[in-house]
């Protein structure tokens, strides 16, 4: 059909701006007389509501690209960014404890024993490694949340939004909360 | 029944493919791969569809601006400072049991309630960010329930750790020297 239209195309164009070549050789082509200048589509139109034009429209919207993509960013903004692991160590400890605290209501209907005293003795239990592993699982998003949230205040207040300033204090942030973190699960 | 179970979908994508000849199915793998690079010219980066785009619809017309949304204090800047007193008071309520060793019990339950409503607006800013009204109200709506909900509980659950056991600090100490 293209091919169709290509050619189309191309006789009308010689057919507007005739050149010597083609004028002499009209009458040996057998162009003369049947050649067309209008186009002609292969396609059928169709009047449809307002609402379906809408609904054709947002459907088309959905074709569009997602933007902005997270690969084009540099790393350390997208992959070590403060503010999204904020919200990442955030919700995983008000996660825990919104699990936590329901689950221990429910526990006398479901028979389970979560009192500090069989947690405690549940957790001395465990072998030396899982419980530094659990620990550490435990302190190191507190250790970052606490810390990058007084840079977030600090932001909140004016203060460190020099490039480099963020840059550094990012990357201090993560070595920070990895001691910390080992700290308190280990030394505490 | 059981036979369609033990097929994998690839091994029966497989058996639907129509037995052409081998030339003729290397001649369309080939215009593919054609067809592809020709496409792939005009692209400068690869179509990932790590975050699709959530369903979406227009209001009036497509040439319409965007609806600014109504200016609301208590929704906007007492929030927000709101949010950082509460977020700035759990800085010395977080200190104060390693200084001291463990909270007394109004302390305890201060910082319990600190936490639950720095968790609830937490959460809350989350579900605005990603649930947003204009493209999914219902799921926005179901939510910002089932999270006002799962506060209420966690609230009560705290009330009840807090007057029946040692306290949330206490519990910590005692879990992480056992």
């Amino acid at each position: 059909m293209i091919a169709q239209r290509a050619g189309t195309t191309a006789l009308r164009r010689v057919a507007g701006k005739p050149n010597s070549f083609f004028t002499a050789n009209v009458a040996k082509l057998g162009l003369a007389q049947p050649l067309s200048t209008t186009q002609t589509r292969p396609v059928a139109t169709q009047k449809i509501t307002a609402a379906d034009a809408q609904a054709l429209l947002a459907k088309q919207r959905l074709n569009r690209p997602v933007s902005p993509h997270l690969a084009i960013y540099d790393k350390q903004q997208t992959w070590f960014g403060g503010s999204a692991w904020q919200r990442i160590t955030g919700s995983a400890l008000s996660g825990g404890l919104y699990v936590f605290a329901t689950a221990y209501l429910v526990a006398p209907l479901a028979g389970w024993h979560l009192e500090s005293a069989s947690l405690a003795a549940a957790f001395g239990a465990l072998p030396l490694a899982a419980k530094g592993a659990l620990k550490f699982l435990a302190a190191w998003p507190f250790a970052y949340h606490a810390v990058n949230g007084v840079r977030h205040l600090a932001f909140d207040l004016g203060y460190g939004f020099k490039r480099q300033t963020i840059v550094k204090t990012g990357w201090y942030i993560w070595g920070v909360s990895v001691v910390g973190g080992l700290y308190l699960a280990f030394f505490l | 029944m059981m036979a369609s179970i033990a097929r994998s979908s690839l091994l029966r994508q497989v058996a639907l493919v129509p037995k052409l000849p081998i030339a003729t199915r290397l001649a369309s793998q080939q215009s593919a791969i054609v067809n592809a690079a020709r496409v792939a010219t005009f692209h400068t980066t690869a179509r990932r569809d790590l975050l699709p785009p959530l369903p979406q619809r227009v209001e009036g017309t497509v040439n319409d601006a965007a609806p600014v949304p109504e200016t609301s204090p208590s929704h906007g800047s007492y929030h927000w400072t709101f949010d950082r007193l509460v977020a700035a008071s759990l800085i010395p309520l977080t200190v104060a049991p390693f200084a001291a060793g463990s909270l007394n019990p109004t302390l305890d339950a201060l910082l319990c309630a600190t936490i639950l409503i720095h968790s609830h607006t937490g959460f809350q800013n989350i579900i605005i960010d990603y649930v947003p009204k204009y493209r999914t109200p219902r799921a926005r709506k179901l939510f910002v329930w089932g999270l006002n909900a799962a506060t209420v509980v966690v609230g009560l659950a705290l009330y009840e750790f807090e007057t029946t056991d040692v306290g949330v600090t206490e519990t910590i100490k005692r879990i992480w020297t056992a």
